[in-house]
């Protein structure tokens, strides 16, 4: 029975992530090679991010926030963006379409962000006898993630794959890729800072990402136009 | 064409109230979570009788907790059966205990421990309200639970507010559907433990003090000696609740005073008596005096055939007026006669009634329902006082359950101790008869009720039984070190119990309270994501590739399948 939640779980952790590869046409022009080189990037990412994070940040003494190590942690975090940026133009894919690339990379690396995360404590704590809405939370958690990394991968394609743009939309998409390099602290800063709860960080993070993959969407395709 | 409307719109209503109480299940459910809680649980006692197996025969336990009222023929073959002993239904259960129907546990609820509110209102209102009542379904518990042989793990715990909240939430889901099973979700009740294991040659531990007397010059006879005698152990259905404040905590209280009264007049040569005094507290009370009899057995025979009497002391912490003294041996006799009139005389000038009975032994019965019967077994003149005015059955009256603390009125061991000790002492000081206050309150050899309360307190906290008390026990060597205080000569004695007992270890464990989700949820969770992919597959599909590529797929499923591989 609890096997069963366990498995309940990772559906709702790791499901999304194949439906949208065998759903879209990803599965198609076969670009696993691509999300399995995002991950690996991202695995490097967050190696180097561990490191910097022990460098430079004191061990909290206490559950508060701090805002200059907050703020710090942000600069850190920007460190995923330079590994994104690094998996979108500098590494060698297979000739596929750009369309295509960024969601193979933004793909990978939301499936690995997601091992990463959420795999042990799955594994460790729904199998337990004790039930938890906590690891549905995750899982709707992975979610968010999916679809924020996803916008974000859209909007580093915007940014540095494609040349000819509208100059009216440059300012915003460089804003909207911000607010989205800075949603980890956001959420950070709302269940530490506020004292939210987990379920409602969770449904703010599904908002918010769900906004955000509905703005990028319009940016994309405003930017698709004039190219076609 | 109306009508079509109408109904039309029953139907958008009707959809509505689904959505509205699948909304409600959902708060309901997620108003369930809270993390595991822990309790310490205490276990019924597992023991064999001669080979009989007895008492709860189980420690692991995982079920799910159930509570009543239940369906009549339910079954409860897998239910772990929460009932506070408040609202006791003791027919349900003694009607499962002797047709030996299956549960699949028993978790027994007490109430709060030393609840010192609820001892002050007993205090004003009498015992004769509903604490009495509590008191007198414990001992009907205690004694149907430890003569039944009971196949599954049986515990006590007391109530706090998580099993109480457990309880409620048990009971309110109870209420609303079927009584609890694997698909109805609720709490699971887990007590991890080792299978019991029998305890290898349990130990009887007496301890004897002596106060010797002094010998007038030049007089060669042997001085005559006087036995003051308490059983400490108990028995009771969970090992690690028998603190017995009453069976015998009280009387090993009045022994320590009376050693600690009489340590002071013998510390002197000027009012050392002519009598020696032994003291003895004796382990094994509950098995028939097992301790005493083997006590006096390895004892020096000359010694023995030294004691003018014994005197027992059991159970004189909860009585009001009236005292009893239990003899084998004829009123007539003349030692008898003689402790008679010197308690009764004292007994007179503190207003209280001292009565006498007796009964006679039969040595072909195995039963020894007092402790001075194991003393005129052996020819030696003893007797017991106690509140009670019958002999107790086996097993019954040796300080269980509901001898606690708060039924103990520490005045009555005072009064006790005053009665023993003052006819003592005029008996040693030869002033039978007389009225003169040896002990007066106010003076410097005045019974010491701060002496007897706290010695009360710390064998109220202290569960004594003994094959569960090892050589070495703190209570033990604290009983050592107290007497030692008082008299001159301290022997510590272990024996084996006898072999008619075999008792188990587990006493104690910790209960894990899960809150569980019924497989139905999980299989309600799985149907919702699943559709939820679904959905999330067609979106996709729709928004990328548009939807005659989504009917396609459904058309021709093995061609997906070649592509998919």
């Amino acid at each position: 029975m609890t096997v069963f939640h366990f498995f309940n779980c990772a559906i709702l952790t790791f499901g999304p992530h194949a439906v949208y590869y065998s759903a879209t046409p990803l599965s198609e022009y076969d670009t696993v090679g691509t999300s399995v080189k995002a991950a690996v990037v991202y695995l490097a990412t967050a190696l180097v991010k561990l490191v910097c994070l022990a460098t430079f940040l004191k061990v909290p003494e206490n559950d508060n926030f701090d805002p200059y190590q907050e703020l710090l942690k942000a600069m850190i975090g920007f460190i995923d963006v330079a590994g994104l940026y690094f998996a979108l133009t500098q590494l060698t894919h297979r000739n596929i379409s750009q369309n295509h690339k960024f969601q193979a990379v933004g793909l990978g690396w939301a499936f690995a962000d997601s091992v990463l995360h959420r795999l042990a404590p799955l594994w460790l704590g729904a199998r337990g006898l004790e039930f938890t809405w906590e690891y549905i939370l995750q899982g709707l958690e992975a979610n968010a993630n999916l679809v924020l990394n996803l916008s974000l991968a859209a909007l580093g394609s915007l940014m540095w794959l494609r040349k000819n743009k509208p100059k009216t939309l440059v300012p915003i998409i460089y804003a909207f890729a911000g607010i989205l390099a800075t949603m980890p602290s956001i959420t950070s800063y709302l269940s530490r800072g506020l004292g939210w709860n987990f379920p409602e960080v969770v449904g703010f993070e599904l908002i918010s990402s769900l906004v955000m993959a509905f703005f990028s969407w319009q940016l994309f395709s405003a930017c698709q136009k004039p190219s076609t | 064409m109306a009508a079509r409307r109408r109904a039309g719109r029953e139907e958008v209503l009707d959809s509505i109230y689904i959505i509205v109480a699948q909304v409600l299940i959902l708060v309901a459910c997620v108003e369930l979570c809270d993390a595991a809680s822990v309790v310490d649980v205490y276990r019924l006692i597992q023991y064999d009788l001669s080979g009989a197996p007895l008492g709860s025969r189980l420690a692991g336990l995982n079920h799910h907790a159930g509570a009543a009222p239940f369906a009549s023929g339910a079954d409860l073959s897998r239910t772990a059966v929460i009932m506070p002993i408040r609202e006791l239904n003791l027919t349900f259960l003694r009607d499962y205990i002797t047709n030996r129907r299956p549960l699949g546990g028993l978790l027994l609820l007490l109430p709060q421990k030393s609840n010192e509110k609820i001892v002050e209102e007993i205090k004003k209102l009498g015992i004769d309200n509903k604490e009495a009542v509590m008191r007198n379904i414990l001992v009907e518990l205690e004694q149907l639970l430890i003569h039944a042989n009971i196949p599954y793990p049986v515990y006590f715990a007391f109530e706090d507010d998580k099993i109480n909240a457990a309880l409620a939430d048990v009971r309110k889901s109870d209420m609303a559907t079927q009584p609890a099973t694997a698909t109805t979700g609720g709490y699971k009740l887990v007590v991890s433990s080792p299978e019991p294991k029998k305890l290898v040659s349990p130990t009887l531990t007496n301890i004897q003090g002596w106060l010797s007397g002094l010998k007038g010059e030049g007089d060669t006879n042997q001085l005559p000696t006087i036995a003051i005698v308490a059983s400490y152990d108990t028995f009771g259905a969970s090992p690690a609740l028998s603190v017995g404040s009453d069976s015998n905590g009280s009387g090993v209280v009045a022994l320590l005073e009376i050693a600690r009264l009489f340590s002071r007049l013998y510390s002197n040569p000027k009012t050392r008596g002519k009598y020696n005094l032994l003291f003895g507290l004796t382990s094994g009370g509950p098995y028939n005096y097992n301790g005493t009899l083997k006590w006096l057995r390895s004892s020096d025979q000359r010694l023995r055939e030294s004691i003018d009497y014994a005197i027992c002391l059991n159970g004189i912490g909860s009585w009001n007026n009236e005292l009893w003294m239990h003899v084998s041996k004829p009123p007539e006799n003349a030692y008898v006669k003689q402790v008679y009139d010197g308690l009764s005389s004292v007994a007179k000038e503190m207003g209280i009634v001292i009565g006498i009975k007796h009964k006679k032994i039969n040595i072909s019965n195995p039963r020894v329902a007092w402790e001075h019967e194991q003393f005129s077994r052996l020819r030696v003149t003893a007797m017991t006082l106690s509140e009670l005015s019958s002999p107790p059955e086996f097993l019954e009256s040796t300080g269980g359950l509901y001898d606690t603390r708060s039924f103990v009125d520490e005045t009555a061991i005072y009064r006790s101790v005053k009665l023993v000790a003052e006819s003592l002492a005029r008996h040693i000081y030869g002033h039978d008869g007389r009225n003169i206050q040896i002990f007066a309150d106010n003076s410097s050899l005045a019974v010491n009720p701060s002496y007897i309360n706290s010695w009360l307190d710390l064998l109220s906290m202290t569960p004594r039984v003994a094959p569960f008390l090892s050589k070495t026990d703190p209570l033990i060597s604290a009983l050592r070190k107290e007497l030692s205080g008082h008299t001159d000569e301290v022997r510590v004695q272990h024996e084996s119990l006898d072999g008619m007992f075999t008792f188990y270890d587990v006493t104690r464990a910790r209960l894990n309270i899960y809150q569980v989700a019924s497989v139905t949820f999980d299989f309600l969770l799985l149907l919702v994501l699943g559709s939820y992919l679904i959905l999330l597959f067609s979106f996709l599909v729709i928004t990328t590739r548009g939807l005659d590529d989504l009917i396609n797929i459904f058309r021709r499923p093995p061609s997906r399948k070649v592509k998919g591989a």
